[in-house]
């Protein structure tokens, strides 16, 4: 299992490095560069060749490359060619609100999810699985942006303002700056509706999947062993037959954090929050490279990371399975 | 539950109700056809299809004004009888604003859709059919756009490509989400091909002297049609919600071009004193969401039971 563990962490090296390759080549075909943004009105070609060559910008992209990945293993993310901030300070303050974020929805997803899913496959064919159903339809096709919409139109405008509309209020201890708000009760205020917005969907696509797998589950025989040895319902729900019909979830589950990462931009942009979402979207429109291969440097190893989770969740679901031997 | 439904209305069923029975077997498709016939759900988001479709071609005759042309004396007008859904921040009818972002919504949504069935269709047949090298170098390209979550992709296309208003915009968000969505084709077909040809059907074809191309069209492509006419209208759905989303975060459609996406984020932040600017479009973007999906989930039932 070690070994296993360990072959995995030495093969997330060679991905992150094509995503971010990719991403380096990409952003530099697009025509123009931050140099143009960085000089604004006072732009003129000599001085645009001076900062190029500052930040070595005239240099062959592959060159450019290999020398990003030789600051990075010394430890120096760059800093953003806009703003001149130190990108790994940046990426620090704000990735605590994104994994809330994201951790948060995906919370909301299985409280959800799991009770709709049971009721839905016990109750196979009644009024309430047709409403776990119907719901869960409506969670896959409403955008989490509109969601987030509505939750606004319900929570701030028409509750007087119940929950803020925009902002952040950060998690006590993940605040590094003196002029950032940090508390318990803000936070939560300010969290709630951005990860019901993002954890909604994820919820209706768990739902589904996990309400078909479980009437598969129930009726497989070792099911049918566990109800005649006399275990009572909760049991044999919870314990036989929700564990095994949860591999499939969790491979789900692993999938969808591409979509949370890009869902992360959209809810974070709506609701204005200090995460990488919005930081990454602004990198990209601004074209500040630095600050792109930042945000696109923690997307890939998070995605990776994942995904290797998401593999280790099955040797704990099903003990069969072991890597590895 | 429909293959349940199905053995149950077998021979039997049509003996006791008195019908003639079956004087011929049915095909695959007419089956799926009949099941297809029977599902309330796919015929309800079948019908919301219809009427968007209807609604994106009559655009011009259905809105009541021009979705473009701006009235500085009748901003932000609650809705009324000249103006049911309202007007914008620029005195614009959001219902006709509405109607024709309807033709934005679904030609970006099929177009898309529809490109990247033909880019990927062809990768996942050749991959799948002729394995080895190919198959490696084909499937490392797909692997490497499905390594990336699908917005960031979309929007770093999006940036690239450089997003402008009218129909080269328009193309250049088709081109976007088509990219990201080719690999989803390939490897779909890929799999179905690497069922279908160790079948005898194919191997008779080899014996017979069949060239390759046309064992691939016309045997080995039928067989696989059924999940990705699935796929498709699926994706559909999706490609309408990255449309929305790209052009939400300003990356896609571009104004003056009616948007659904673009018209949800212009009015947002004027959601406390006009909530309905935000609404609407919304309501738009979801309920067409929901119609293809409604239609794709009965059209899987139907059509590939073992999908369900």
């Amino acid at each position: 299992m070690r070994i296993y563990i360990l072959r995995r962490l030495l093969g997330i090296v060679p991905t992150v490095l094509m995503i971010t390759l990719v991403v380096f080549v990409m952003m530099r075909s697009i025509p123009g560069d931050p140099v143009v943004a960085l000089l604004g009105d006072a732009y003129t070609e000599e001085d645009a060749v001076k900062v190029r060559e500052e930040y070595g910008l005239n240099k062959p992209i592959l060159i450019q490359y290999v020398i990003w990945l030789g600051r990075l293993a010394q430890g120096d993310w760059g800093s953003s060619v806009l703003s001149g901030r130190p990108v790994l300070q940046d990426v620090l303050f704000r990735l605590p609100v994104t994994l809330e974020l994201i951790v948060l929805s995906m919370a909301v997803a299985l409280v959800i999810a799991i009770p709709a899913a049971i009721i839905g496959a016990k109750r196979q064919n009644t009024w309430a699985d047709y409403s776990a159903t119907s719901i869960a339809m409506i969670g896959v096709s409403i955008p989490e942006f509109f969601l987030g919409v509505l939750l606004l139109l319900v929570f701030s405008v028409g509750m007087g303002g119940a929950l803020p509309s925009s902002g952040w209020v950060y998690l006590p201890g993940t605040c590094t700056s003196v002029v950032c708000a940090a508390g318990l009760w803000g936070n939560a205020q300010h969290v709630l509706m951005p990860a019901v917005a993002l954890g909604v969907g994820r919820a209706a696509i768990l739902t589904r999947l996990l309400r078909s797998n479980l009437l598969e589950v129930i009726r497989t025989e070792y099911v049918t062993t566990a109800r005649a040895k006399g275990l009572g319902e909760r049991t044999v729900v919870l314990k036989h037959s929700l564990k095994n019909a949860l591999i499939p979830t969790v491979t789900v589950m692993g999938l969808q954090v591409g979509f949370l990462i890009g869902g992360a931009i959209v809810v974070e942009t709506l609701f204005a929050m200090p995460g990488l979402g919005t930081y990454g979207i602004d990198a990209i429109i601004s074209r500040d490279y630095q600050q792109v291969q930042g945000f696109a440097l923690v997307t890939a190893f998070a995605f990776v990371v994942i995904n290797l989770l998401v593999d280790l969740t099955y040797s704990f679901l099903d003990p069969r399975i072991r890597y590895g031997s | 539950m429909s293959t349940v439904r199905e053995i149950q209305a077998g021979p039997v069923g049509e003996l006791v109700l008195g019908r003639p029975a079956a004087t011929r077997s049915e095909s695959p498709l007419e089956q799926g056809l009949r099941r297809l016939r029977r599902s309330t759900t796919a015929l309800v988001g079948a019908a919301i299809a219809v009427v968007l479709v209807l609604v994106a071609i009559f655009a011009d005759v259905l809105a009541p004004q021009s979705p473009i042309a701006s009235d500085q004396t009748q901003t932000f007008q609650r809705p009324s009888w000249d103006h049911p859904l309202g007007t914008d921040q620029l005195g614009r009818d959001m219902l006709s604003r509405i109607i024709h972002g309807t033709r934005i919504s679904l030609a970006v949504g099929v177009t898309s859709v529809l490109l990247a069935l033909f880019a990927g269709v062809p990768f996942g047949l050749i991959a799948g059919y002729y394995g080895g090298r190919v198959d490696t170098v084909v499937m490392r390209v797909m692997d490497l756009i499905l390594a990336f979550p699908i917005y960031l992709l979309a929007i770093i296309l999006m940036v690239i490509f450089t997003p402008t208003a009218g129909l080269l915009g328009t193309m250049k968000v088709v081109g976007a989400i088509a990219i990201v969505r080719i690999p989803i084709y390939a490897r779909l077909v890929r799999g179905s091909v690497l069922s279908v040809k160790e079948k005898e059907y194919i191997e008779a074809c080899r014996a017979l002297g069949v060239r390759d191309p046309w064992i691939l069209v016309g045997h080995v492509l039928p067989n696989c049609l059924a999940p990705i006419i699935v796929t498709t209208t699926l994706g559909i759905a999706t490609s309408i919600i990255v449309e929305a989303t790209l052009s939400f975060l300003g990356l896609g459609t571009q104004p003056p071009t009616p948007s659904w996406g673009w018209d949800l984020k212009a009015n947002v932040s004027f959601i406390h004193d006009y909530p309905w600017l935000s609404l609407f479009p919304g309501l738009a973007i979801f309920v067409t969401v929901l119609g293809f999906n409604l239609f794709g989930d009965g059209l899987r039932d139907a059509l590939d039971p073992r999908l369900k």
